[in-house]
């Protein structure tokens, strides 16, 4: 006999139930930020977001809401858990699972492993900090141990994703080593039933059949780098015969060919000169078939430090930059093509989903260490591929172990990971704690460090925050102001075209 | 009814005018203002809680000093700057904290609110289960599947 599992219903009560309880509602956990002169935003705790008018979040906390009056906001209010009718929501189990939802990023743990394979590269872009110009393969090379040991941690995390990037210097001068490194996780990973996802940071000048015959075999992505046209790559990225942006053109059709256009991606780095050509750079990115862009200012780390009169521009010029760009992307957009900007889109899939987003410089616990590991090429182990760069000048903060000597505990549970993770959420750091955007934004101790000497930062004066809380500021004003750029942002979560 | 003297009724008017004028002059004393390079602003300990005037003043120290006193239940602020800025500029500060200090404020009275919610709300998420309870509300039936019935 089969047994029905009880199905229940609950009974609608009557309108008269709920006009009783009218302002004796109770506040949930939520925050709010200025938009402009007229609106402002409010975000709950789980990051869900309502735009309203100036004023209304001191209405709402001074209990001046009126279910009759106000019956619109007081509805969004409750669906959208800013105010209940209970001291403790009747869906409060909702809320939690939404919670947990949004950190779940966290279940994981490490699935991004850097290999900086070597330091060696024929480039010397002047904004660059790890990069030696050497064939001394046995100084700036990974040992044969050390790629052994790297993999041997890798595949204790975890996580039952993982991936597996090749840095460098330029990556591809030692490809043999990489070739050694894939074939001997490929068995090991099969065994432990780990899916792994190759990936090469390249800038494709020594790229060629051979290689990408590999690639191809193995499902190997390439990841290279793209700064704008001819004149502004090749004055960032100098190399002898000053080609740089030639050959990594050729390097895009050859790969293409071979990997097709969805295994090569491109980012730029943005740059003193970058800054005076937005729309420049955009319209690149177009015409060389990418339908992304990635927007990325200059990392303030090691030797980029050094070269300030190039590389230290305002954030505030930055900004400009980004949202002169990011209008130019809408253009096409509203002419009916698919291109997106993946930093604005990683910040509108905070804003407009439940889900998290795997990128490691806006989460909360921040992604060093949780999300991210890298191993040196000489075996050194950092909580991410910028405490790296700070090392190599002489800032070894961020050094979690060596692979000769340390555990995966050691380094993953450490003193070190301990102490570091008090700074690791910005829920609990001055200034982020009341900010709206918390749930958007995330926390950079590795960047405080860098920028102002200290990992818990100081928000007034930090870069991250300015240019964080300006862009989402931005972002949220944009959407709430026309509801076409809202349609084009939706489509970029989702992967299509706005109609 | 009584008569007051001359003498008496001048004495009375002396003590009004005396007690007005120091009430004034208090009230004058905690008018925000700008001096020199600096701004002076005042918030009544009553309606203002300390961990929002803190937690306002945070923003200001990429271009001010701030000193927080308190003085016949008022918090006294005082923002110096380190460099110069013109006076129409510090006016535009001047705004902008006491918009900040009624924010912060705001802030606060959620966040305190609230605490107890949330520390509940993130106990859950992190319980994996063991805090979770049947949602409120009566059970009806009110199509009939009396599914608890069913004998098959």
């Amino acid at each position: 006999m089969e047994t029905l599992s009880p199905r229940t219903n609950r009974k609608f009560k009557d309108i008269g139930y709920y006009a009783e309880q009218q302002s004796n509602y109770f506040l949930l956990p939520f925050r709010f930020h200025r938009l402009n002169d007229d609106k402002e935003v409010l975000v709950n705790e789980v990051g869900d977001h309502l735009v309203v008018p100036l004023g209304t979040a001191g209405r709402i906390i001074q209990r001046q809401l009126s279910i009759e009056e106000d019956a619109d906001l007081y509805g969004d209010l409750v669906a959208g858990f800013f105010i209940a009718e209970q001291e403790v929501p009747a869906l409060i189990d909702v809320l939690a699972t939404r919670y947990r939802t949004k950190k779940s990023f966290l279940d994981q743990f490490t699935s991004l492993h850097l290999f900086v394979i070597t330091l060696r590269c024929e480039h010397t872009c002047h904004y660059c900090q790890v990069s030696r110009v050497t064939t001394n393969k046995d100084e700036f090379d990974m040992r044969y141990e050390h790629i052994n040991k790297g993999i041997e941690l890798m595949l204790q995390s975890p996580s039952d994703y993982l991936t597996m990037e090749f840095q460098g210097g330029e990556a591809l001068l030692a490809f043999d080593k990489i070739v050694y490194a894939i074939e001997r996780t490929k068995p090991l990973a099969a065994k432990l039933e780990k899916q792994v996802t190759y990936v090469i940071c390249t800038n494709l000048a020594v790229l060629d059949e051979d290689i990408l015959a590999y690639c191809k075999t193995n499902n190997v992505l390439l990841s290279t780098s793209l700064d704008g046209p001819g004149f502004i790559h090749n004055q960032n990225r100098r190399r002898p015969g000053n080609n740089s942006y030639e050959l990594t053109i050729k390097g895009i059709e050859l790969a293409r060919k071979w990997l097709g256009t969805g295994n090569l991606s491109a980012l730029m780095t943005t740059t003193n000169l970058s800054l005076d050509h937005p729309t420049e750079i955009v319209d690149e990115y177009f015409q060389q078939g990418f339908r992304s862009i990635f927007l990325r200012p200059v990392s303030p780390y090691g030797f980029a430090l050094k070269n300030e009169k190039k590389n230290k521009y305002e954030i505030e010029r930055f900004i400009n930059f980004y949202k002169k760009a990011l209008h130019h992307i809408l253009d096409y957009n509203k002419r009916g093509e698919f291109f997106r900007e993946e930093y604005a889109t990683i910040i509108l899939k905070k804003i407009l989903t439940p889900f998290p987003v795997g990128y490691v410089d806006l989460n909360s616990p921040a992604g060093a260490i949780t999300n991210v590991i890298l191993f040196n090429y000489d075996g050194a182990v950092y909580a991410s591929d910028e405490s790296r760069m700070l090392a190599e000048s002489g800032d070894f903060t961020f050094r979690l172990g060596h692979l000769d000597t340390d555990t995966y505990g050691d380094i993953f549970y450490g003193e070190k990971a301990q102490a570091l993770s008090e700074v690791m959420v910005n829920e609990t750091l001055p200034g982020c704690s009341e900010c709206a955007f918390q749930s958007y934004c995330g926390a950079d101790p590795v960047h405080n460090h860098a920028t102002q000497g200290s990992v818990w930062g100081y928000r007034p004066t930090s870069t991250f925050c300015q240019k964080n809380m300006e862009l989402i500021r931005y972002l949220i004003e944009l959407m709430d102001g026309d509801p076409q750029t809202r349609q084009i942002f939706e489509g970029w979560i989702s992967q299509r075209r706005a109609s | 009814m009584p008569k007051y003297s001359y003498p008496i009724m001048l004495l009375t008017l002396r003590m009004f005018l005396i007690t007005h004028t120091i009430h004034v002059i208090a009230k004058m004393e905690n008018q925000n203002h700008i001096e020199g390079n600096s701004i002076f602003a005042y918030a009544d300990e009553r309606l203002f809680s300390k961990e929002a005037i803190f937690k306002c003043l945070y923003w200001y120290g990429d271009h001010f000093h701030t000193t927080v006193n308190i003085n016949d239940g008022y918090y006294q602020l005082q923002l110096t700057t380190a460099q110069e800025i013109s006076r129409e500029e510090l006016k535009l500060f001047l705004q902008k904290l006491e918009r900040d200090l009624i924010d912060f404020n705001l802030r606060d009275m959620v966040s305190k609110e609230t605490q107890n919610v949330r520390d509940l709300l993130i106990a859950k998420a992190f319980s994996n289960g063991e805090l979770d309870e049947d949602p409120p509300g009566e059970i009806s039936d009110p199509v009939g599947f009396s599914v608890y019935e069913n004998k098959g």
